[in-house]
């Protein structure tokens, strides 16, 4: 079920903690390093605020991928608030396979906020995979199965 | 609630924004978003005129709500928050969208970064209309400071503080205040006696009635919050009764453990009870267990005998660690720096030829309290060597084996310590290896060719390759890039200029704080430029080397700053917290406890009497992780809650 | 140590002609420890050269054929001549990337490489899967006391962010093994060192002052043979002993021999077998107190 669409652009949900990865994207911006511009980014105060459920309502809405960043195992401002986002997301990605989503849709990622250079290779990656895997189209997949 | 008045201001920035992102369309966009009744961009929203544009259209358009397309949050979130509260809004009521850092400067093309300032500008608007108009949370301020470290950043910080008419508790992990300066010999440029002039410092902190000296302590769990930490801080037991001890020194001479003396970085050895060095402060002999022959049970006792029988009978070998409990509203970090390990650098051959020192090493050479009372010789066999080679840059600058950066403080006392060398071996040569020589202070550069051109120093621009013995000298492989020749020196003496590393126990103290560490292991400063004092950590406040190399003068500097930093904080006996707090909606809790757990902070219970999970919003840092644990979607969080994070999820996949 | 576990194994061209002995020693070597080297499919020259700029691809062309074939067998491929390991460790970290340089190569290439081949050097055969305890049981003839200085040069240490193979300065996995066959290992300083590689072939006054001055440090810190892994260091330290002297060499001769002659000594094979020449054997009876055959 591979769709080749020729100018299909991801669009890509990013919650970023304000402490470590937002303030590592800000970097990239003060590097003045490019990267494209698929990423639309929340900032919440810490990656344990995500909840799963946001994430598959992302999806739901419209959201081709979706991408939490945090700030790496022993930074974390709050002190473990990314180690459980991290738990919560194994949870999550056993239930994208149920869905039959791909994994790659959804990625947790720790960037610091000195990784300026990091963050804008982990939005190139991420946007080229998406990309490749082509839109979501959660109504077609998962509503159409239910 | 109402429908909110949106008002959207877009900024230009000059051309950093404007440059790339199309503003016209940005406003044009906004003013088709529902809620939004007046749009206008501007070149320089956070300058006066621009302030001054908000203030005016707020009370003319009566607005409830604004949004302000501009830099990063984090860089003005604070100033335009102010400007709505002077305008009669609530701070809340003001939502900060970032076209900047993280549009205008990151994208090359023109319709994408706009569209994403588009998205991001709704974000704003959708988040605004839901916010609550908060009201800070009122705290009061413990008019302490902790200052750890007690080198003469903490020095400088503990005194400014305490003169300021506060209470300062200086915890030092070591036996004495003083650090690394009172390892030096003399300080460049003036050529000041480091301790002479540390000294008199030290003894003020002492004397001070508004400072409490904690030495042989650390940290050992910081809990709360800005105004408010609670520290406990664990001190061990010096066995010797500080005000008692007249430093008669009876005790250490029957002491039959002997262990290489730190200070002269094992030149020299100490005894197991011993005073870390001549002017320690407080003067006071210090016992170290860990060398002693034993305590528990006691193998030994001969320094009490010792004490007993010729000193004051100030010795009590019963002690125990004490732990104290600090409650202080503000902390200084002034934890300094050791030297990168020289063994690493294998082609240096330190700690497999005894004659390669590093510069500290050399530097308690040069001291007349030093392990040579001042002479300079050969650790091997005693010699006065004749040729000596300095290798500057040693480990750093070398981001693929070793340091990436350079540690500033080098080239200067290098210098400083080639001029000493001829000064004290007359007929010696001092051959000094140089990449750059940095020397930007006041008085640097005229004191390095002071040195140069008044001592025949000879400088070798190159690298050295390699150093090894042979037939009792260290022959030592390097290039002079100005004459383009390789050169052979076959020395007496090497002497590395390693690089500075944060302390050993930065990493652990930094957990424990919540403090964040830069790529290299020194602590983060809040903006390189804008806040080069305060840990992004609110609170915390930070001095000297353990936030990057530095030398005296800019440490001394820092910590003043630092200090009045504290002293700011500590200006008004009330500071107002964040209020953007979790709180619990009462209905749909089922009391079932899991968001217990998982709170960093402790600051959710369960109610004793409803069985309802509830809040301290005093304790409660506004993280988030409890909501996204509640399965009952009782838990919210005050001006980001699910329905706001739902509505921004919407603007942007909308599109 | 008693199942036949063979490995690829890519000999390269020296190992074929003026080396023979290496490869022949590093066979029995093997077979006497318990494992094969298993000569992989279509090799070709691996080049010996992998040039440092970036956009020099015809360097890297041969090598990635050599990678692409051995990968069709398995994705371990052990090799001994230390300008051959050099190039192919290399090569293939570099394929591992996308870059447009391996994208080019590929295309140039019939067969494309992405990396994925692990390169070792028997010296890690033997300290990491047979381990060194194990050599060390087989040893039959321990050497005592033969002084016997490692040279390591270039090759099998630099660029020591790509080779890993041991430190770059004082490096020890070969007097590691030296100790466990009973040689007394002499340290000098010109062990790392660069012989000259083929600078000492095109210009020979740099002979002297290159692998001339590695074999003086040697003799002076009391070698009396030095222990080599690469083919041109063993040319290169040997004719910079014979430079302008007539056959009969002086009485300081440091012979050259490769690590695996010595170890095979050490574990009983026949020097025949080694293709140890009388001048080595000599050194090696005079200084060692074993009972050497041969």
């Amino acid at each position: 079920m591979i769709q080749l669409e020729t100018n299909f652009e991801p669009k890509i949900v990013g919650f970023l903690c304000r402490w470590c990865s937002y303030a590592g994207a800000d970097l990239a911006g003060t590097s003045r390093i490019k990267y494209p511009p698929n990423v639309n980014t929340i900032r919440v105060n810490c990656s344990g605020r995500v909840d799963p459920t946001l994430v598959l309502k992302a999806l739901a809405l419209g959201a081709d991928g979706v991408l939490i960043a945090g700030c790496h195992p022993g930074d974390c401002h709050y002190t473990n608030g990314n180690v459980k986002a991290l738990r919560r997301f194994r949870l999550l990605q056993k239930m994208l396979d149920q869905f039959g989503i791909e994994r790659e849709r959804v990625r947790l990622e720790w960037v610091s906020a000195s990784e300026g250079e990091r963050y804008a290779r982990v939005v190139r990656g991420m946007t080229e995979d998406v990309r490749s895997l082509g839109p979501l189209n959660w109504k077609a997949r998962v509503e159409a199965v239910a | 609630m109402g429908t909110k008045r949106v008002g959207v201001f877009v900024c230009h920035c000059g051309l950093n924004i404007a440059g790339m992102v199309k503003v016209k369309e940005v406003i044009d966009k906004a003013n088709k978003q529902p809620g939004v009744v007046f749009a206008v961009d501007h070149k320089y929203l956070c300058a006066e005129p621009g302030q001054t544009l908000i203030k005016d259209s707020i009370r003319q358009h009566q607005l409830d709500a604004i949004v302000v397309a501009a830099c990063s949050p984090a860089m003005h979130e604070a100033t335009f928050k102010n400007i709505a509260q002077l305008s009669g809004l609530n701070r809340y009521n003001c939502e900060v969208a970032n076209i900047r850092e993280q549009s205008s400067w990151v994208h090359d093309d023109s319709d994408k970064a706009t569209s994403k300032a588009q998205i991001a500008v709704r974000q704003g608007i959708e988040k605004v209309k839901l916010n609550e108009p908060l009201q800070p949370i009122t705290v009061p301020v413990t008019r302490r400071v902790l200052v750890i470290g007690g080198g003469i950043a903490g020095i400088r910080a503990a005194l400014d503080v305490a003169n300021g008419g506060y209470q300062v508790y200086l915890v030092e992990k070591s036996g004495s205040i003083g650090g690394r300066m009172a390892q030096l010999s003399e300080t460049f440029p003036t050529l000041d006696c480091s301790i002479c002039i540390l000294g008199p410092l030290m003894v003020e902190v002492y004397r001070h009635p508004n400072i409490k000296l904690l030495r042989l302590s650390r940290v050992e769990e910081v809990k709360g919050y800005i105004g408010n930490f609670k520290v406990r801080v664990r001190q061990e037991p010096p066995y010797v009764e500080e005000a008692k001890c007249n430093a008669c020194g009876e005790c250490a001479k029957v002491c039959p453990a002997q262990v290489p003396n730190e200070f002269d970085f094992g030149l020299t050895w100490r005894k197991a009870i011993y005073t870390p060095f001549a002017q320690a402060v407080p003067p006071a002999y210090v016992l170290d267990s860990t060398n002693c022959l034993g305590l528990l049970p006691q193998a030994c006792g001969e320094c009490k005998k010792a004490c007993d029988q010729f000193g004051t009978g100030c010795m009590n070998l019963d002690a125990w660690p004490q732990v104290h409990e600090l409650e202080v509203g503000a902390i200084i970090v002034a934890t300094g720096y050791e030297l990168y390990d020289a063994t690493k650098l294998t082609e240096y051959g330190y700690g497999i030829f005894s004659d390669v020192m590093t510069s500290l090493e050399f530097e308690r050479m040069l001291s007349a309290s030093g392990p040579t009372s001042g002479e300079i010789r050969r650790p091997s066999d005693g010699e006065t060597p004749r040729e000596i080679v300095f290798i500057q840059c040693a480990g750093q600058r070398e981001p693929e084996t070793a340091l990436p950066y350079c540690s500033k403080i080098c080239c200067m006392y290098t210098a400083r310590h080639a001029m000493m060398f001829h000064h004290k071996v007359p007929e010696g040569q001092a051959y000094v290896f140089y990449m750059d020589i940095r020397a930007g202070g006041k008085g640097y550069e005229e004191f390095v060719k002071r040195c140069q051109e008044e001592r025949g120093l000879l400088y070798l621009r190159g690298r050295v390759a390699k150093v090894y013995e042979e037939n009792g000298k260290l022959v030592v492989k390097g290039v002079d890039t100005l004459s383009g020749k390789r050169v052979q020196i076959n020395a007496d003496l090497v002497v590395l200029a390693v690089g500075m590393i944060p302390s050993s126990e930065t990493h652990e103290l930094a957990s424990k704080l919540k403090a964040s560490l830069d790529a290299n292991g020194f602590f983060s400063e809040a903006h390189p430029k804008l806040r080069p004092l305060e840990s992004p950590t609110a609170g915390i406040f930070m001095a000297g080397a353990g936030q990057a190399p530095k030398d005296i003068p800019d440490t001394v500097a820092q910590a003043s700053g630092a200090a009045s930093k504290a002293l700011d904080l500590l200006s008004s006996p009330t500071l107002e917290r964040e209020p953007t707090v979790a709180q619990v909606v009462g209905e749909l809790c089922s009391g079932c406890g899991i968001c217990i757990p998982s709170c960093p902070y402790e600051a959710l219970s369960l109610n004793a009497e409803t069985k309802l999970a509830e809040v301290s919003e005093a304790l409660c840092e506004g993280c988030g992780t409890c909501i996204a644990s509640c399965p009952s979607s009782a838990l919210s969080l005050r001006n980001l809650t699910d329905e706001q994070m739902l509505a921004m999820i919407e603007a942007i996949v909308a599109s | 140590m008693q199942e036949t576990q063979p490995y690829l194994y890519f000999p390269g061209c020296s190992l074929r002609t003026v080396a023979k002995d290496f490869d022949a020693s590093a066979k029995a070597c093997a077979r006497a420890l318990g494992f094969e080297l298993k000569e992989m499919q279509g090799w070709l020259c691996c080049g010996a050269v992998l040039s440092n700029v970036d956009d020099n691809l015809m360097t890297k062309a041969g090598p990635n054929r050599i990678l692409a074939r051995a990968r069709q067998e398995g994705n371990t491929l052990v090799t001994l001549c230390a300008g051959c390991y050099n190039v192919l460790k290399r090569t293939d970290l570099h394929a591992r990337h996308v870059s447009p340089s391996q994208q080019a190569i590929n295309a140039f290439n019939e067969e494309p490489f992405n990396g994925g081949v692990d390169v070792l050097h028997f010296l890690e055969i033997l300290r990491d899967r047979v381990g060194f305890d194990a050599v060390e049981k087989a040893v039959k003839v321990p050497l005592k006391g033969l002084r016997v200085g490692a040279y390591y040069g270039c090759l099998l240490l630099r660029p020591f962010g790509e080779m890993k193979f041991d430190d770059p300065n004082r490096p020890s996995i070969l007097e590691n093994l030296l100790v466990r066959l009973g040689c007394t290992p002499i340290d000098y300083p010109a062990r790392t060192d660069c012989c000259g590689s083929y600078l000492s072939v095109s210009s020979t006054e740099n002979i002297q002052p290159l692998s001339g001055a590695i074999v003086r440090s040697a003799r002076s810190c009391g070698a009396k043979l030095l222990a080599v892994s690469c083919p041109l260091c063993k040319y290169n330290l040997e004719s910079s002993q014979l430079q302008g002297i007539n056959d009969s060499p002086p009485d300081e001769f440091v012979p050259v021999v490769y690590f695996t002659q010595l170890l095979g000594l050490a574990l009983g094979i026949d020097p025949q077998q080694l293709e140890l020449d009388p001048r080595q054997m000599q050194a090696i009876r005079e200084t060692s107190v074993s009972t050497v055959k041969g």
